[in-house]
């Protein structure tokens, strides 16, 4: 656990050096630039909020990508589960109305039957024609992207706008606001919790952890792993759909054109830095969300573009990825040196 | 007074016996802190047959592997000749004179045997085209030069494994080595045919060449070779004169104690039929029939033995059992429950089983030792978890992990350390731990000591054995003919998915049992012979 923490913090120091290389590269001042960056998503409470808020997207998918690769599920369909969970949403909430204690939670649920519902297909297909979830998750999230794509330009569609976008949901399904703190980052870390304690503690969560090791092993030890492969893909797919409710719910507050941005890919990109560790990818996600948040600050004030961020990003995920095993291999060098030292001497 | 003595005896002795390899002070380590080699001094003659024996993991192969130059050593010195030595790789190696014969055997099965040999090095003729004739012709003179039985158009896939072996040996004489490193070549030889590797080996020393030759088993070293390297972790404690030793000092060396070859099995009168398997037959997806009719029945308190040359049914008799694959027809029963068809978790109430690969499905050696020994246990036993099964409780299984550090003498750094940090032997433990303390019935062993050192068999042996005073019935299927007759009550011979003998230990001997094994692949031996 400690080295996992060390090579992580020592990857994005690394990280945070090439960049500032490169930027000199470019002609930029590096210390002036990270500290724009720095200044503008966690220096002081708005900015703070911001980026909290823009890392719940980002942590939930990446938490859907990190459980699924560690129970054996290549589950890659985070982009259009997200998508069919926020339409799920904004359809409840344009049709549906109650007070805000009923209607929001419904509407989380109706989020997350969504997204289940999507990865649902890709676990069917599985289990009855055993297509490889891998390649079918991928072809979904076309197919999510153009579905929804349509059903907010004609069936949902808000004819009193120019783009395709739906009208607002209803206000009581907004999700409040404490000062500039969404509340968002609460279903958040509420979910955050119960995955980690189902991962963790619970017998299926044991049972997925063992499968995603070994998955004949615990086959023979008597788990039912197609059962666990069936739950797992709706559970991720679930909280897929549930980042995609909540980003139209503290967002704004209707399913519009684009909405998915780029939070599912990233997730899984954290889930990757993270190694599947549930801990590791809250921590990326907060990290990941504060360069992004920061970037809009840096370009305002300094004249680096805000598409270095994504330079940025790419080179932790390469220095922190490669970094884990280097400082294995030079770890183990140096002990093999001394080893080999004291039995010659 | 006995120092000079012996340093003058060296210095007498030195310019007779000319030594071909020199090894100085060679020092290994792997990752991160094993010391596998261990600052070994060894030298090796012209024309000798030189064993290197030891327990698994005594550094044997390794220190092999780093003359060979397929392992880079950390420090220390090789001659060869003479001449400081330096391989960067095998290829190195062979192009100076040594070659290394490994235990898994590396042919292209879809190539004939002369196509083998040359590969890599043809002769090559007009426009860079292979001269094929040459090559075959080439081919023919080594095996007339080296009186092997081979011919030279038989296609690798068609011949024994022993045929096989014959032609990496040749591969390496073509190729002009001087010596050669066998690495446990008998472990894919059945009894008969390790004689005849034996005459051939001999006959290549006879010949002027050295060979070094790994094995653990103390018979055949003793009857092959000239001189003896015991290996003890990582260290040489001695070369020895093979003339000069025997068993028993040999084991001891390996050991580091007395080590019993008796059977320690005590009489006893088995209980009623526990498990039994009834006209079980098995056809795979080319409609080859793997099992063929199997019956049999093992009682409470009885160990049952399945000798056979590897893939004769062996592997699809424990997928059967064990629900990984459904039988196409027969029956098989625990106590009269019907499990031909039963889910795994429902045959693992009454079947043990420990499989023969310890990575693939015995473990998940990345998961921490705690998370492995609970499988099963999960399922099974109330107190592994709370809430009607749904939370696991750490701390019991904490405590089921200590108790089975303790009652199977496993040692371990912590619990929580990836099952892969435990070395071979203490794998196996805690398998065995994790497997025994179900209390099923029924006990399936596939392989239970494979790549197991000496003192750690010992350990297993005795453990099957406690299990079959508590009246458990045992299937136990070795590749090792000793240990079979060591332990078990029945030995069952299984030839091409069928049981060709059912015998009483007693009333067996190895040769008949080694015969049976063979009996079913004729065909092959004939090709062999021709």
């Amino acid at each position: 656990m400690r080295k996992k923490f060390v090579s992580g913090v020592l990857g994005i120091l690394a990280a945070l050096i090439l960049g500032a290389v490169i930027m000199l590269f470019q002609g930029y001042d590096p210390i002036a630039t990270y500290g724009a960056l720095f200044s503008y998503s966690l220096g002081g409470l708005y900015p703070l909020a911001t980026t909290l808020r823009n890392s719940v997207p980002l942590i939930l998918t990446g938490l859907s990508a990190s459980v699924a690769f560690a129970s054996g599920p290549v589950n890659l369909g985070q982009p259009g589960q997200l998508l069919i969970g926020a339409l799920f949403a904004t359809v409840g909430g344009l049709y549906i109305h109650l007070p805000a204690v009923l209607l929001i939670p419904l509407l989380l649920i109706l989020a997350m039957i969504g997204g289940a519902l999507w990865s649902g297909i890709a676990a069917l297909l599985r289990r009855l024609f055993s297509m490889d979830e891998f390649i079918t998750t991928l072809m979904l999230n076309m197919i999510a992207d153009f579905l929804t794509y349509w059903a907010i330009s004609y069936p949902f569609f808000d004819k009193t706008s120019y783009s395709p976008m739906t009208p607002q949901i209803d206000k009581a399904a907004w999700l409040p606001e404490f000062g500039n703190f969404n509340t968002n980052i609460l279903v958040m870390v509420m979910v955050f919790v119960a995955v980690w304690f189902i991962f963790s503690r619970l017998t299926a969560g044991y049972e997925w952890r063992l499968t995603g090791q070994n998955s004949i092993f615990a086959r023979l030890g008597g788990c039912k792993i197609d059962k666990n492969y069936v739950t797992v893909m709706l559970l991720t797919g679930a909280l897929a759909g549930l980042a995609g409710g909540l980003v139209v719910m503290a967002g704004p507050h209707r399913f519009i054109k684009g909405l998915g941005a780029n939070y599912a890919w990233d997730g899984v990109m954290i889930a990757m830095v993270a190694n599947n560790d549930l801990i590791g990818t809250l921590l990326y996600g907060l990290f990941f969300s504060s360069l992004q948040s920061g970037a809009l600050g840096m370009e305002l004030i300094t004249a680096v573009p805000s598409e270095f961020i994504q330079v940025l990003q790419s080179v932790i995920v390469l220095v922190v990825v490669a970094g884990r095993g280097v400082l294995d291999v030079v770890l183990d060098k140096s002990q093999i040196k001394r080893k080999a030292r004291e039995r010659t001497a | 007074m006995d120092r000079t003595t012996e340093k003058q005896f060296e210095v007498q002795r030195l310019p007779f016996m000319k030594s071909i390899i020199e090894m100085k002070d060679i020092v290994k380590v792997f990752p991160p802190n094993v010391v596998a080699v261990d600052g070994v001094t060894a030298d090796f003659r012209r024309g000798e047959i030189h064993a290197i024996v030891g327990e698994n993991g005594a550094g044997k192969s390794t220190l092999m592997k780093v003359l060979y130059g397929l392992e880079p050593k950390n420090s220390g010195e090789i001659l060869f000749h003479g001449q400081i030595t330096n391989f960067k790789d095998p290829g190195e190696a062979i192009a100076a004179g040594i070659g290394m014969v490994h235990q898994e055997i590396l042919l292209i099965q879809e190539y004939t045997i002369w196509e083998n040999i040359v590969l890599g090095i043809e002769p090559v003729g007009l426009l860079g085209r292979m001269n094929q004739g040459e090559a075959r012709r080439e081919v023919q003179k080594k095996i007339d030069e080296f009186k092997f039985n081979l011919n030279p158009d038989d296609k690798v896939a068609e011949i024994s494994v022993a045929a096989r072996q014959k032609v990496e040996i040749l591969k390496l004489l073509y190729r002009n080595v001087e010596v050669l490193i066998l690495d446990e070549p008998t472990s894919v030889l059945t009894p008969q045919e390790i004689p005849q590797l034996f005459t051939e080996l001999q006959r290549l020393r006879d010949n002027g060449k050295t060979i070094l030759f790994i094995s653990h088993h103390l018979d055949e070293v003793l009857t092959l070779s000239d001189r003896i390297t015991v290996m003890r972790k990582g260290k040489k404690i001695d070369t020895v004169d093979a003339k000069d030793t025997n068993k028993k000092d040999l084991a001891r060396m390996m050991v580091g104690r007395d080590v019993l070859f008796l059977s320690k099995r005590e009489a006893k009168k088995p209980g009623p039929v526990v498990f039994s398997i009834d006209n079980l037959t098995y056809i795979d997806g080319n409609q080859r029939k793997r099992l063929d009719h199997l019956h049999l029945q093992i009682r409470a308190g009885e160990i049952v033995g399945i000798a056979g040359v590897e893939g004769n049914g062996q592997f699809e008799l424990v997928n059967s059992i064990m629900g990984l694959s459904h039988p196409s027809s027969g029956q098989i029963q625990v106590n009269g429950k019907e499990l031909t068809t039963a889910d795994i978790l429902e045959r693992r109430k009454c079947v043990s089983f420990v499989s023969q690969d310890r990575s693939k499905m015995g473990a998940a050696v990345k998961a921490s030792i705690t998370d492995n020994v609970m499988m099963t246990h999960h399922r099974l036993n109330k107190h592994f978890t709370r809430w009607k099964g749904m939370l696991l409780d750490y701390r019991y299984s904490r405590q089921f992990t200590h108790q089975i550090e303790e009652q199977f003498s496993v040692s371990m750094g912590s619990m929580d350390n990836p099952f892969q940090s435990l070395s071979g032997g203490n794998q196996q433990k805690v398998i065995l731990g994790r497997e025994l303390l179900l209390e099923a019935p029924f006990l399936l062993l596939d392989q239970p000591t494979r790549g197991l050192d000496v003192g750690s068999i010992e350990y297993v042996h005795e453990t099957i054995l406690k299990m079959r005073s508590q009246d458990r019935a045992i299937l136990l299927i070795s590749a090792d003919l000793e240990e079979l007759f060591r332990i078990s009550d029945r030995i069952v011979v299984l030839s091409r998915g069928k049981i060709v003998a059912d015998l009483p230990t007693e009333k067996a001997t190895v040769d008949q049992v080694g015969y049976l094994m063979l009996e079913g692949e004729n065909k092959t031996i004939e090709k062999e012979i021709r």
